[in-house]
């Protein structure tokens, strides 16, 4: 028999129908009246909320809120969601009802609308008889801003460390978001790619059971979820979201084939990201752009008139395959800047996410602009050269060097054009290489004469823009207890201001009108428990300069709104 | 006779004239019970689709469920069981997700299983979810009843999926099994078009036949 319900008590006041959108995905309701009580089976022992909640991707009037819903049953689930402006929830705002079942893992999104901007919410989740944890967000701001602060986390590995980074973040009430930069997540099975704890499941994630598997145990981490818990989320994958190495048509870790019991392989690669790819968007408190072209993930923020920020996709949507180097060096093969590496035919970003982006970056009104993406921009070289005489030797074929045709076309935003103006301002923030690295941006930082497009490393002269490298949250850097590695790197590479390949942690990004302070974090230990972290170094970029200059750790905003409790 | 204040709307009138048009059961079994499958469109979210049934005589295992929601091509029913009263219906039931009734139902599909039901006469209602009954009594509407229509392909309902954008298809389908009559009710609204259309057409007609009674 089915689940019949008592009927209702009529509604007072305000349409219960207040909270439905007609465009932008908003789907929850403000009911001033109390809701109707749909009965549900209660799942006794089982904690309906164990995935915690999360929130993400705020702009001025919405954010997406996210739950799970452990049920042992495959009914379909009425979740009701809150949302208020103390952490008490006395000051109810919206209240409203969604739904999950099996199709979407039990996930629960929604893009919760008609909100204020600037203004922090704390909101509950209610399903079978249990509540969530009260999670807290934030809108962004519109008009004039004054202020914002922005944590940058990357290469979050489960199974290589514990997420202390994630849990000084949680702790702290002087954000307006976290930024990740990718890989949140890897696809490697047991003592692949670090030991401390077993990955769920026990195999490499392949099918859409070993992701959403994959993302639950994630998401379980006690850690990750006061984070969540704590701060609107703004993602964007790399490539361990789907597998090592990835581009457009394939990936270094993944084998073409059919899968067990008919093969060996791990599928067409276009059904491995579509799988990847939903238990990500389920899992993940991320708005998808355009449900007909999920790889397309690149999206913008803009906090009031102070920054916009732009998260750029680099991996699925149109990304060339990476080439091979081939040039021996004492320090391993490296490449040089000829051959197929010169073809300008060869995308990173693709030509849609180009455009795109160039339009963003030369009609935003904001201050500031941000690119967060996933590979480094900077040029990283293991032989220093002019480009006028060839560059140099190049170390890394999957960041923005393997890509250096590409690479110019953004250039080419930054510097401007006969037809269009340059565009100043910008910075870059940057994952994936578990290490630090401050950086100013020049096409030729190893030719010293700023009048033929070379770069002053002394006073940053000819530099176009900065970039901002974030460590890991816990995925190993190099080895390099005396910073030697460090110092051999920055001198073959005159642009780069810090480099610090030991530490794990996050950054601290402080934006004002005036400048834009990086700061770097480190915490003690990924392999235990611990609260300890500690101020790195701090480094600024003054508005109109486009160069690096050494900065000092910020002082908090007095009396930021208080954290859920 | 009853009125539905909270739907006076044309576009009910599409709707219910799309389920008659769409309806199909076995019409030479009045009087015994017997399977029903009705079928119809909606555009708007706070469209109310009425099906009456009759039993002559008390039935078990009366089972009354849609199949229409398809994954979430279209948008998630929820449906309510009435028995009339005088003029008006009272609500025996309201259920909004059960996909345990028949094979083909998807998870936001809903439906009910009654091991007994007395002889009556009896009002199905199908509506988007969570566009809930008001009350106990059919004619106190339902809570989306005064809002402006929105059509259900530019909105979002609250139990949609942002990751795939669904529900925006309008089809329904309710399945009897165990009833001895069906009928997709045209809501006063429509029949009221449906009444000032005849009167057009007798107009027409009349005027017509005046114009033939004219000499050439």
């Amino acid at each position: 028999m089915g689940r019949p319900i008592k009927p209702p008590p009529r509604p007072a006041g305000t349409s219960r129908r207040g909270f439905f959108l007609k465009s932008g995905g908003a789907a929850l309701a403000v009911a001033a009246a109390p809701l109707a009580v749909m009965a549900q089976r209660q799942d006794v022992g089982l904690p309906v909320f164990q995935h915690g909640v999360a929130s993400g991707d705020p702009l001025s009037d919405r954010v997406i809120l996210w739950t799970r819903v452990t049920t042992g049953q495959r009914s379909a689930v009425t979740v009701t969601c809150l949302i208020a402006t103390d952490p008490g929830l006395t000051q109810v705002v919206q209240q409203g009802r969604v739904k999950t079942n099996p199709d979407r893992d039990f996930t629960v999104k929604l893009d919760a609308g008609r909100l204020q901007p600037g203004t922090t919410y704390y909101y509950r989740f209610s399903a079978l008889g249990q509540q969530s944890p009260v999670g807290r967000t934030r809108t962004l701001r519109v008009g004039a801003t004054a202020r914002a602060r922005l944590a940058v986390v990357s290469c979050s590995n489960h199974a290589f460390g514990l997420f202390n980074a994630y849990r000084r973040i949680a702790e702290r009430a002087d954000i307006d978001a976290v930024v990740h930069l990718g890989d949140y997540l890897y696809e490697y099975g047991p003592n692949v790619f670090g030991s401390l704890r077993t990955p769920e499941p026990p195999n490499e994630m392949v099918t859409l059971s070993d992701y959403r598997l994959r993302h639950a145990q994630y998401k379980r981490d006690a850690d990750s979820i006061e984070m969540h818990r704590q701060h609107p989320l703004i993602a964007i994958w790399d490539d361990h979201e789907t597998t090592n190495d990835s581009w457009r048509d394939g990936a270094e870790n993944h084998t073409p084939g059919p899968l067990p019991p008919d093969g060996e392989g791990e599928g067409t690669w276009a059904e491995r990201v579509n799988v990847g790819l939903q238990a990500y968007y389920e899992w993940m408190p991320v708005r998808i752009p355009d449900v007909s072209r999920r790889r397309e993930n690149q999206r913008k923020f803009r906090f009031g008139d102070l920054l916009e920020l732009v998260m750029l996709e680099e991996r699925l949507q149109a990304r060339s395959q990476q080439l091979t180097a081939t040039v021996p060096t004492p320090f391993g093969n490296g490449f040089v800047q000829t051959g197929a590496f010169a073809d300008a035919s060869r995308q990173l970003l693709g030509t849609t996410q180009e455009v795109w982006l160039a339009d963003t970056l030369r009609t935003t009104p904001a201050r500031w602009k941000f690119l967060g993406q996933g590979v480094m921009f900077a040029q990283l070289k293991l032989q220093g050269a002019p480009l006028a005489q060839g560059g140099g030797v190049f170390l890394n074929t999957d960041q923005w060097d393997g890509y250096q045709p590409a690479r110019n076309r953004v250039y080419d935003i930054f510097k401007g054009t006969s037809t269009q103006p340059a565009v100043n301002n910008c910075v870059v923030l940057t994952g994936d290489i578990h290490s630090s690295w401050a950086s100013d941006l020049s096409q030729d930082p190893n030719n010293p004469n700023v009048a033929t497009g070379g770069y002053n490393p002394a006073t940053g002269e000819g530099s176009r823009a900065v970039e901002f490298v974030g460590t890991s949250v816990t995925s190993p850097g190099v080895s390099d207890p005396n910073g030697s590695n460090a110092a051999l790197l920055r001198s073959i590479n005159p642009h780069f201001k810090y480099i610090e390949l030991n530490q794990r942690g996050y950054m601290l990004m402080d934006v004002t009108p005036q400048r834009v302070v990086g700061e770097w974090w480190y915490v003690d230990t990924v392999q235990s428990i611990s609260n300890v972290q500690t101020f790195g170094v701090a480094f600024e970029v003054q508005i109109g300069t486009n160069r690096l200059q050494p900065s000092a750790q910020t002082t908090p905003p007095a009396n930021p709104p208080a954290l859920a409790p | 006779m009853h009125t539905y204040r909270a739907f006076p709307r044309c576009a009910n009138a599409v709707a219910v004239a799309a389920a008659a048009a769409a309806f199909s059961l076995c019409a030479s079994l009045p009087a015994v019970a017997a399977n029903f499958t009705v079928s119809g469109q909606i555009s708007f979210h706070n469209d109310v689709v009425m099906v009456d049934f009759r039993l002559a005589e008390a039935a078990t295992n009366v089972r009354l469920w849609t199949d229409s929601w398809q994954g979430g091509l279209n948008f998630d029913p929820a449906a309510a069981l009435w028995l009339a009263a005088g003029n008006d219906f009272s609500l025996l039931a309201e259920v909004d997700d059960d996909d345990t009734v028949a094979a083909g139902q998807g998870s936001f599909d809903t439906g009910f299983v009654l091991p007994t039901l007395a002889a009556g006469n009896y009002r199905v209602t199908l509506v988007a979810a969570f566009n809930a009954a008001n009350g106990t009594l059919l004619s106190q509407g339902f809570s989306y009843g005064s809002e402006t229509p929105i059509l259900l392909t530019e909105w979002n309902q609250p139990s949609y999926d942002p990751n795939a954008n669904d529900q925006k298809g309008g089809f329904w389908r309710l399945n009897l099994n165990g009833v001895d009559s069906v009928t997709v009710v045209p809501e006063p609204a429509s029949a009221l078009l449906l009444a000032l259309g005849l009167m057009g057409l007798i107009g027409l007609t009349r005027t017509a036949g005046r114009h033939t009674a004219q000499p050439r």
